[in-house]
């Protein structure tokens, strides 16, 4: 048996480390640590809680906004704040920004990396090139010019070794099956979402004043609007935001859905691996009327236990019997104990590291391995991310969601049962975009149509000031982030924070093992990998990066020994 | 947008101490100077989300934290030309620079950047402040900076 090692540094944050052990050419168990520790919750401990939005919102580079947005929810949710209907909306529009953004980054700039060979576009006839990228799409940029231009201009790069993602990759690698042409489309296409994702943040510019970091509001958003405001956002800069959201949803659906289809006929054979648990958990969000309205959620809530799309159960972040993170393979000490499992209101963060010191070859998984603690929803590993939104929007029978996920599997011709996989993950991160920069175009109409009406509120100021507070109070708020359920739970004492605990998607993804030994996410979504080449598994990185785990990887390799053999930074 | 040819990026995560030495130095330093020497920023940890910023102006004045082993308030000064060229111990947000400095070179849309680099001894994950190491040598980065900046702008203005 060979013991695999996959420590990736974060693209922004944290560390994340995959153990894998292989045996005849698959993967038998895997491990994943959390290896780096932020203790966000100790620097928020005593501040003023309208401020804790600006500290959340640089815990990471990428989801900023999301943070922020559970933040000044669960402030208001304590101190019963009623927001404005076009502060919502805003944030909506602020939510599906990110929510497109983020998705378009990821499976250019990470997750292509793992299916298109970058290399393998240099031998790609353009004049094939051309008529394969035309019969997909209508997008502009297709003409055999185009594709020549670009492959003589990476071919000077190749040639000078100076670029990181040319040199690095498992190119050649025997699991990428594309034909040239396709990968040729595919690199032209990351250089254009490059160019094209610089556009859309400029929506959180606009509403949040300033990027990166954008500022948020407790009671509302910090903007003024009005048609004729000169110094606010008036109907110039409004037109400007409209004129952006058309662009993303043209861009989602004559580049990134095309690119995601014509891809994914060549590895079909991913449509059985990695699924893992079958449980999935929504929080929900993107509200038409008001964030506390659950029921006109575009992201319906609610949670599927094993691959069962015939039950939603529901969801209830308030109940201390649902969501509660255990520890006991975590670097952490509870004062009950390891056998406990506390709800986040309740939820305590003391750091008791008993790892090995580094560097080490590895880690001992049968005691702690990890800082990330372990969260179960009345006991069951969840999934979160848009696997799980795609799947309970469907099974919700909402016809959005049908309509997309039937095409496609009608396209594809695969079962509804290739969705829950690594192919499946991928998918619906491309399918839920097509609806994001949908809903985002209706929550600009709604917000345009509210201005007209002569409804200029974008902020409730009635309970800002802390005197007109309770001498104690607690909320909790929640979000869809890119990455899955997101909640902030806080508890206001005297003013002042008292305990604030966040609970995101990686932890629910990325968690070690329960008390029962039970896996979570990306450890239950390895078993079973085929392992073609020990010294170059790609395979994890498919499946891991599926999940959108918000960092790059280096991935350290060793022999049976256990000994440190290679080095491969993986883009 | 741009009021200069020239814009301070400060780079870092103000959560982890030392590590956000790049945003303290660029909040402190656009109250300090003479308007008009050049634009300033706050990148946080954000990666693509400063390609604009990057398309938009010819000279990039770029300061982070390192981890490379020197002491503490070392300062170096880079040209970077290529991802590889930027420290590789650079802090934990490198991963996404490296990739969009990847990205503008493959567009043939590189500014010139002029990297200043300071070593660190470790990331404190539970500080907004910094250690007195690194303030006691953030005059001399900012003098070094200033320098750099009114060199640029100057430069900037000539003509071709």
């Amino acid at each position: 048996m060979a013991r695999i090692v996959v420590d990736p540094i974060t693209r922004i944050e944290g560390h994340l480390r995959i153990e894998a052990e292989i045996n005849n050419g698959k993967i038998e168990e895997a491990y994943s640590s959390g290896t780096m520790v932020r203790l966000i919750e100790e620097i928020l401990r005593g501040r003023d809680p309208r401020d804790a939005w600006a500290f959340v919102g640089r815990v990471c580079g990428v989801c900023t906004t999301v943070h922020s947005l559970a933040s000044i929810r669960a402030v208001e949710d304590a101190l019963k704040i009623v927001v404005p209907p076009n502060a919502e909306l805003v944030r909506n529009l602020m939510f599906c920004a990110q929510n497109i953004h983020d998705h378009v980054v990821h499976f250019y700039h990470l997750h292509a990396l793992d299916w298109v060979d970058v290399v393998s576009a240099l031998k790609a006839d353009p004049k094939k090139t051309s008529e394969i990228a035309q019969s997909i799409s209508h997008w502009p940029k297709s003409s055999p010019g185009y594709f020549s231009d670009l492959q003589k201009r990476l071919t000077k790069f190749v040639e000078s070794g100076q670029l990181g993602i040319f040199a690095n990759g498992y190119w050649g690698h025997p699991a990428y099956k594309l034909p040239a042409e396709i990968n040729l489309i595919g690199v032209a296409h990351y250089l254009e979402a490059l160019e094209w994702q610089k556009e859309i943040v400029k929506v959180h510019t606009i509403f949040g004043g300033k990027k990166p970091h954008p500022n948020f509001l407790v009671g509302g958003m910090a903007c003024s609007i009005s048609l004729d405001d000169s110094s606010g956002i008036n109907a110039e800069r409004l037109a400007y935001v409209h004129q952006l959201l058309k662009q993303a949803k043209e861009f989602v659906e004559q580049v990134y859905i095309p690119d995601l289809l014509a891809i994914a006929p060549y590895y079909l054979d991913w449509g059985a691996i990695g699924g893992g648990l079958g449980n999935y958990l929504v929080y929900g969000d993107l509200s038409t009327s008001s964030y506390t309205d659950t029921q006109n959620y575009k992201f319906p809530a609610g949670a599927i236990l094993n691959k069962d799309l015939s039950k939603i159960h529901e969801v209830d972040l308030r109940n201390d019997s649902e969501v509660q993170e255990f520890i006991p393979h975590s670097w952490y000490e509870y004062a009950g104990g390891d056998g406990v499992g506390l709800h986040p209101w309740k939820g305590e963060t003391k750091l008791n590291y008993t790892g090995p010191k580094p560097p080490f070859d590895h880690l001992n998984v049968e005691e702690k391995y990890s800082f990330l603690k372990t969260p179960r929803w009345k006991g069951n590993a969840m999934e979160v991310g848009p696997l799980a939104r795609v799947l309970v929007g469907y099974a919700s029978g909402r016809e959005d969601f049908k309509e997309v996920v039937d095409s496609t599997l009608s396209k594809l011709n695969v079962p509804a049962t290739a969705l829950f996989s690594t192919l499946g993950r991928t998918a619906a991160r491309g399918l839920e975009t097509i609806l994001v920069s949908q809903w985002a175009l209706e929550f600009y109409d709604q917000l345009i149509g509210n201005i007209k009406s002569g409804d200029t509120r974008m902020a409730n100021m009635e309970k800002f000031k802390p005197e007109t507070w309770p001498a104690s109070a607690m909320g909790v708020g929640h979000t869809e982030a890119p990455r899955g359920a997101l909640a902030h739970w806080i508890d206001i004492e005297d003013q002042k924070i008292k305990n604030y605990q966040l609970v995101v998607p990686s932890t629910w993804n990325a968690s070690p093992r329960d008390l029962e030994g039970k896996p979570s996410a990306y450890e239950s979504a390895l078993k079973d990998t085929p392992i073609a080449d020990i010294n170059k598994p790609v395979e994890i990185l498919r499946t891991i990066h599926s999940f959108d785990p918000c960092l790059a990887c280096a991935v350290h390799l060793y022999d049976e020994d256990g000994k440190h053999v290679n080095k491969v930074q993986v883009l | 947008m741009t009021s200069s040819p020239v814009l301070i990026l400060g780079i870092g995560n103000y959560l982890m101490g030392d590590e956000g030495l790049g945003v303290h130095f660029v909040n402190q330093l656009k109250e300090e100077v003479e308007p008009g020497l050049a634009d300033f920023l706050d990148g946080g940890t954000a990666g693509f989300q400063l390609m604009e910023y990057l398309e938009s102006y010819p000279n990039i004045i770029m300061i982070d934290a390192t981890l490379d082993g020197k002491p503490a308030g070392t300062i170096q000064k880079v040209k970077p030309r290529f991802s590889k060229d930027f420290p590789s111990a650079m802090s934990t947000h490198e991963i996404g620079l490296k990739d969009l400095v990847e990205g503008l070179l493959l567009l043939g849309k590189m500014p010139d950047i002029h990297l200043f680099i300071m070593s660190i001894e470790k990331i404190q994950p539970l500080s907004t402040l910094l250690s007195p190491e690194i303030e006691i040598t953030l005059p001399k980065l900012k003098r070094e900076v200033i320098e750099l900046a009114r060199h640029l702008s100057s430069h900037a203005s000539q003509p071709a």
